[in-house]
C-alpha cells in the first residue's frame, strides 16, 4: 500500500503558514513561513519542542486560534483545492469536524462532563449527516464499539472512564463523520504506555480502514517513527527539515534533528553520555536576524546569523533549512 | 553491604471507597554508588514508594534499613539526622519551588537550616552549588516563574544535593521537559553521582530514560513488585509478561525494526481493597486461576527475581 | 550576544517584579482609572475628615437654630440639618469614623479569620472539623444580624462596633484562607521543605502563608466595602456610634423624618456611603484582575 502512495492525490497543502500573537505590545511570533503538503491517506508528522510552534499551525489549519491573542495570520492553505483562511466562516464551520477533526492532548476537557459519551458522539453526527436522532444514536454506538468501548459503557458520563477510554472516546468522536483530515495533537502524551500503544494501534488501524489522512503533532521521535510517512521537524516556527520518515531517521541533516536524536536515550544503543544541543529555543518575541537555530548551532558561522535561510533540496524531497549542509554534501 | 534495604514494606492509605493499597509488600536493595530504576506506570505506587523510604510519608509495615540500620520509626532527632542524608527531587519543577523565594533564597534554606555554614561560608557554599549544577549568576535573584523548566529543575536538584546526601529520590525529574532538556538534566544526574558516589532511587515511567541511567530495575504493578534484576538482563531477559508488554510498548525510534507490540487488553484498575493474588491477572494473556493465589517472589537467576507464578509454563 | 537575548527571563522585562506582590499590584491599579478614582476619593475623604476642625466653618455639632433644614447654598454647602448643624462638616468629621471602623473591623476579622483558616487548613482533621463547623454555626446567621446580636451584648460605642463587625466577618476570612491553605499545603515545594527539615512553624510561615495570602488582598477591599455599610447600617439602627459623633448611618437615621420635607439630608449621607462602597469595590476589582492570571498582560 505504501509503495503507491505516489499515485494519491494531494489533500492538504499549506504555503508559507505565518502566525503571530500579541501579548502586552509585543509580537509574539509562533509560525514563520510553514509550507507542507499531505497525501490522501497519508500521515505527516510535526515534530518540536515545546513553543515551536506545532499547535499554532493545527490552529491556523482549523481556523480556531484564540481572536484575542492572534495579532495576523498569513500564508495560504489548501484543502482540496479550497483556501481555508479566506473562506467564510459559515463554510469553515461546516468543514470543521465533518472533512477535518481534531484530537487533543487532554481528553478530560475535550470531553463535556455532563453528557453522555454517546450524546457526545451522536451530536456531531447529526449536525454533519443530517440524521434523526435515534439513527445518530445507533450510529455513535457503532462508532463506540469500532473503538473498542462496549454497547452496555455507551450512556456512562466521562468521568466514569480512565484517561485511555476517554481518549478511545474523543477518538470517537473525532472520526464520527469520516473526516478525509485527522489533526491529532500529542494524542498520546498523558497516556501510560501501554495504553499509548493500544490508542496508536487503534488510531492507525481506523487510518487504514477509512484512508483518513493525518498531521500527527507530536514531541515523541518514537511515536512518528511509528504512525508516520513523512516528518517535518519544527523549530521556532519554522520547518528545519523535512523529508520522508526514512530520509529523517536514517539521514538526520540538520544539526538541530542531530540534536534531537543525540538527546533520546536509545533502547538499542549504549551510550555514557547523552549528546543534547545545549541552550534553549529563541524567545519567539525576538527571534534571531538569520538562522533561528545559530545561536545554539556548533556550526554556525557569520554568513548564518546575518539572513534568513532558506530551504535546501538535500536529496529528492529531503528538505534542510541550513546553508552549512548543502555544501558539506 | 548495601546503602538501602527495604523489606516486605507496605504504605496503605485510607480512602472513602476503601484502602488503597499504594504500596503492597516490596523487597530490594541498592548498593552505594548504584542507581536503582523504579518502574510502572501510573497508580502504581513508584512515588509513594520512593516518599515512604525517605520518610515523607510514614510506612505501614515492613523495614527500612539504612547502612545497616533500621530507620523504619524513628524519633525526632533520628528523623532530622537521616533527612540530611536522603533526599528528593521532584517531578515538577513549577510546583517543587516556592515562588516566593528566589533561587538564591531557596539553595541557601537547607544550608542555613543545617546550621552547617554561617555567613561567609554559607553564601560561598551556595555559590558552589549554584556553579555545580549550573546555574548562571545572572539568574541567582531571579524568581522560580521567570526561568525554564529545565534551570528550574537544576535549583530543586542544587537544593537536594546541598547536605551531600547519600541517597537521592528522583521523582520522574525530568518527564516535565524537552528532550534536549531532558539529556542536559540526565547528564547532570550522572555527573553528580560520578564525583560524589550517589545513590539514586530513580522513578520514572519511560523505560528508556531509565535503561540510560539504572544499575538495576524494579518494575512494579499496582502497588506490587513485579520483578527485579540488573538493567541489561531485564532488557536482555524479561521475564513477567507485565514487562514484556511494557518493554514492547516504548515506541522506538528505529524505523526498520518497529517490533510487534504485545497489546494489553482493558485498563489498569485501582489498588482499593484488591483481591489476593497477582493484580496484573486480570489484563494478562495467561492469567489462569493459579494466578489468584497470593503472589511472592522467587530468585529466577542470580539476581533476577520475579513474582509470576506461571513462569516455567509461559516462557 | 544573540544567546542572552533569547533568554526567557528577558521576557518578563519588569525585574524581579513577581505577579502578586505589591508593586505588581499597585502597577495594575495604576493602570486602572475606576479603581484610581476610587482610591483618590477614599484617601481624600481621609485627610479631609482629620482636617475638618481647621478647614470647615462650622463645626460639627455647632447649632445654628436661624439655619435649620438650610439647603446646600453658598454659606452651607450641603445644607443644614434638623437644628441647624452644617451637613458638610458632619460628613468630613463622622467620614473618619465610618472609614475606620471599616478598616479596624476588616483587619479584626482577617487576623482571626486567616489564623483560623490556616490552623484548620493546615492540619485538618479534628481541629479543621471543630473550627470550620463553629464557623458554619456564625455563618448561619447574615452578618448584619450577628454583628447586632453581638453589639446588644457587648454593648454600643466605637470600639464594640468593630468588634460586633470584625467577629461576624471572621467566618468569610477563614474559609478562603482555608482553601487556599489546602491547595499551598500539596504542592510539592511543601514537601521539599519537610524533607530538608524544616520545623512545622518555619514551613506555615515562610511557605504556606506567604503563597496562600495574596488572594485575600481582594477580600480585604471588598471586606472594607461591606463592613463601612455594616457600621451605618448599625448605627442607623442605634447600636452604634452615639450621637453627637455624626457617624453616617447616624444621620441617615435622624434624618428619616424629615426625609419628605427635606430630601439633601438623607440623600447625602446615603451618597456618601454609596461612593465609599463604590469606591472600595472599584479597588477590590482591579487588585483581582491583577491576581487573575487569565486575564495578566
Amino acid at each position: 500500500m505504501e509503495h503507491t502512495k505516489s499515485n494519491k492525490k494531494e489533500l492538504l497543502s499549506v504555503r508559507n503558514l505565518v502566525v503571530e500573537y500579541t501579548s502586552g505590545g509585543e509580537a509574539i511570533h509562533a509560525v514563520n513561513g510553514v509550507s507542507f503538503e499531505l497525501e490522501e491517506g497519508s500521515t505527516i508528522g510535526l515534530v518540536g519542542e515545546t513553543g515551536a510552534g506545532k499547535t499554532s499551525i493545527a490552529r491556523a489549519i482549523l481556523r480556531i486560534l484564540p481572536d484575542h491573542a492572534t495579532r495576523a495570520v498569513s500564508g495560504e492553505v489548501y484543502f482540496k483545492g479550497k483556501e481555508l483562511l479566506t473562506l467564510p466562516e459559515n463554510e469553515m464551520r461546516t468543514l470543521r469536524g465533518k472533512s477535518i477533526s481534531m484530537i487533543f492532548q487532554d481528553p478530560m476537557t475535550a470531553l463535556n462532563p455532563v453528557k453522555t459519551v454517546v450524546d457526545q458522539i451522536a451530536e456531531g453526527i447529526r449536525l454533519h449527516q443530517k440524521m434523526g436522532k435515534a439513527e445518530s444514536i445507533r450510529e455513535a454506538v457503532k462508532m463506540l464499539e469500532t473503538v473498542g468501548i462496549s454497547e452496555d459503557r455507551a450512556n456512562e458520563y466521562p468521568h466514569q472512564f480512565s484517561g485511555g477510554m476517554k481518549q478511545r472516546v474523543v477518538i470517537a468522536i473525532a472520526l464520527a463523520c469520516n473526516p478525509e483530515l485527522l489533526i491529532a495533537a500529542e494524542p498520546t502524551t498523558a497516556l501510560d504506555v501501554t495504553i499509548q500503544a493500544q490508542v496508536l494501534d487503534l488510531m492507525q488501524k481506523l487510518q487504514k480502514d477509512r484512508g483518513t489522512a493525518m498531521i500527527m503533532i507530536t514531541h515523541d521521535l518514537g511515536v512518528v517513527a511509528g504512525v508516520c510517512d513523512t516528518v517535518a521537524v519544527v523549530y521556532a516556527g519554522e520547518v528545519i527539515e523535512y523529508g520522508s520518515k526514512e530520509d529523517l531517521f536514517d539521514h538526520p541533516t540538520h544539526p538541530y534533528t542531530q540534536g534531537l536524536f543525540g538527546a533520546l536515550p536509545d533502547l538499542t544503543k549504549n551510550v555514557k553520555r547523552l549528546s543534547p544541543v545545549e541552550g534553549l529555543p529563541p524567545d519567539p518575541t525576538n527571534l534571531p536576524a538569520g538562522c533561528s537555530f545559530a545561536p545554539r548551532c556548533k556550526y554556525a558561522t557569520d554568513a548564518c546569523r546575518q539572513a534568513p535561510v532558506g530551504m535546501t533540496e538535500m536529496t529528492e524531497k529531503h528538505f534542510v533549512r541550513c546553508i552549512n549542509c548543502g555544501k558539506e554534501a | 553491604m548495601a546503602l538501602l534495604e527495604i523489606e516486605h514494606l507496605k504504605k496503605y492509605f485510607p480512602s472513602a471507597r476503601g484502602t488503597v493499597h499504594a504500596v503492597d509488600d516490596v523487597t530490594f536493595s541498592i548498593g552505594k554508588g548504584e542507581t536503582m530504576g523504579l518502574v510502572g506506570e501510573s497508580g502504581c505506587g513508584k512515588s509513594t514508594l520512593g516518599r515512604t523510604i525517605i520518610h515523607l510519608l510514614e510506612s505501614t509495615e515492613g523495614t527500612i534499613r539504612f547502612q545497616g540500620e533500621d530507620v523504619t520509626r524513628l524519633d525526632k532527632r533520628g528523623l532530622k539526622k537521616l533527612r540530611e542524608d536522603m533526599q528528593i527531587i521532584f517531578q515538577d519543577p513549577y510546583s517543587s519551588l516556592n515562588p516566593r523565594l528566589t533561587v538564591h533564597d531557596t539553595v541557601v534554606e537547607p544550608l542555613m537550616l543545617s546550621k552547617r555554614f554561617e555567613g561567609d561560608a554559607l553564601e560561598a557554599e551556595a555559590d558552589r552549588l549554584m556553579d555545580l549544577v549550573g546555574i548562571e549568576k545572572r539568574f541567582r535573584m531571579s524568581y522560580p516563574h521567570e526561568l525554564d523548566g529545565g534551570r528550574r529543575q537544576r535549583v530543586g536538584i542544587a537544593r537536594a544535593i546541598a547536605l551531600n546526601p547519600k541517597l537521592v529520590v528522583c521523582d520522574e525529574p525530568v518527564s516535565a521537559l524537552d528532550v534536549s532538556i531532558q539529556a542536559q538534566i540526565l547528564n547532570l544526574l550522572m555527573d553528580l553521582q560520578e564525583e560524589y558516589e550517589l545513590t539514586y532511587l530513580f522513578v520514572t515511567h519511560d523505560l528508556s530514560v531509565v535503561r540510560h541511567i539504572s544499575t538495576n530495575i524494579c518494575v512494579m504493578y499496582l502497588g506490587q513488585m513485579v520483578e527485579t534484576c540488573p538493567t541489561q538482563e531485564l532488557f536482555d531477559h524479561p521475564l513477567h509478561p507485565y514487562t514484556k508488554a511494557l518493554l514492547s510498548a516504548i515506541p522506538t525510534i528505529d524505523i526498520h525494526n518497529q517490533k510487534e507490540r504485545i497489546l494489553l487488553k482493558g485498563e489498569i484498575n485501582s489498588p482499593i481493597n484488591p483481591k489476593p493474588g497477582c493484580r496484573f491477572a486480570l489484563r494478562c494473556p495467561y492469567a489462569t486461576e493459579k494466578c489468584h493465589q497470593p503472589v511472592e517472589l522467587h530468585e529466577i537467576s542470580e539476581g533476577h527475581f520475579c513474582s509470576c507464578c506461571r513462569l516455567n509454563e509461559i516462557n | 550576544m544573540a544567546k542572552k537575548k533569547n533568554s526567557p527571563a528577558k521576557k518578563q522585562g519588569a525585574g524581579s517584579e513577581r505577579p502578586g506582590s505589591f508593586s505588581y499590584i499597585w502597577r495594575k491599579i495604576r493602570k486602572n482609572p475606576g479603581a484610581m478614582l476610587g482610591l483618590i476619593f477614599v484617601i481624600a475623604l481621609f485627610v479631609l475628615s482629620f482636617l475638618s476642625p481647621y478647614i470647615c466653618k462650622y463645626g460639627y455639632d455647632e447649632i445654628v437654630m436661624k439655619s435649620r433644614f438650610a439647603l446646600p447654598s453658598l454659606d452651607h454647602l450641603l445644607g443644614c440639618d434638623e437644628v441647624g448643624r452644617d451637613i458638610l462638616s458632619r460628613i468630613l468629621y463622622g467620614a473618619k469614623y465610618t472609614l475606620s471602623i471599616g478598616i479596624l473591623s476588616v483587619a479584626v476579622s482577617c487576623v482571626l479569620g486567616v489564623i483560623l483558616g490556616a490552623i484548620a487548613g493546615y492540619f485538618g482533621g479534628i481541629v479543621d472539623t471543630l473550627i470550620m463547623r463553629f464557623l458554619d454555626v456564625f455563618q448561619a446567621f447574615p452578618n448584619i444580624l450577628l454583628a447586632i446580636a453581638i453589639s446588644a451584648v457587648l454593648g454600643s460605642g466605637f470600639d464594640k462596633v468593630i468588634y460586633a463587625i470584625g467577629i461576624s466577618g471572621i467566618p468569610n476570612f477563614a474559609r478562603m484562607m482555608r482553601a487556599n491553605i489546602l491547595t499551598v499545603r500539596n504542592s510539592e515545594f511543601i514537601e521539599a521543605a519537610t524533607s530538608i527539615n524544616c520545623t512545622t512553624f518555619r514551613i506555615i510561615l515562610h511557605h504556606v502563608i506567604p503563597n496562600a495570602i495574596s488572594p485575600l488582598i481582594v477580600q480585604v477591599a471588598m471586606g472594607i466595602a461591606s463592613a463601612a455599610l455594616s457600621a451605618s447600617g448599625l448605627s442607623f439602627l442605634g447600636f452604634g456610634v452615639q450621637a453627637p459623633i455624626p457617624e453616617w448611618g447616624a444621620m441617615l437615621a435622624s434624618a428619616r423624618g424629615y426625609m419628605r420635607d427635606y430630601p439633601h439630608m438623607v440623600i447625602i449621607p446615603g451618597l456618601f456611603i454609596m461612593l465609599t462602597v463604590l469606591s472600595f469595590n472599584l479597588v477590590g476589582d482591579a487588585i483581582r484582575d491583577a491576581l487573575d492570571p487569565k486575564l495578566r498582560d
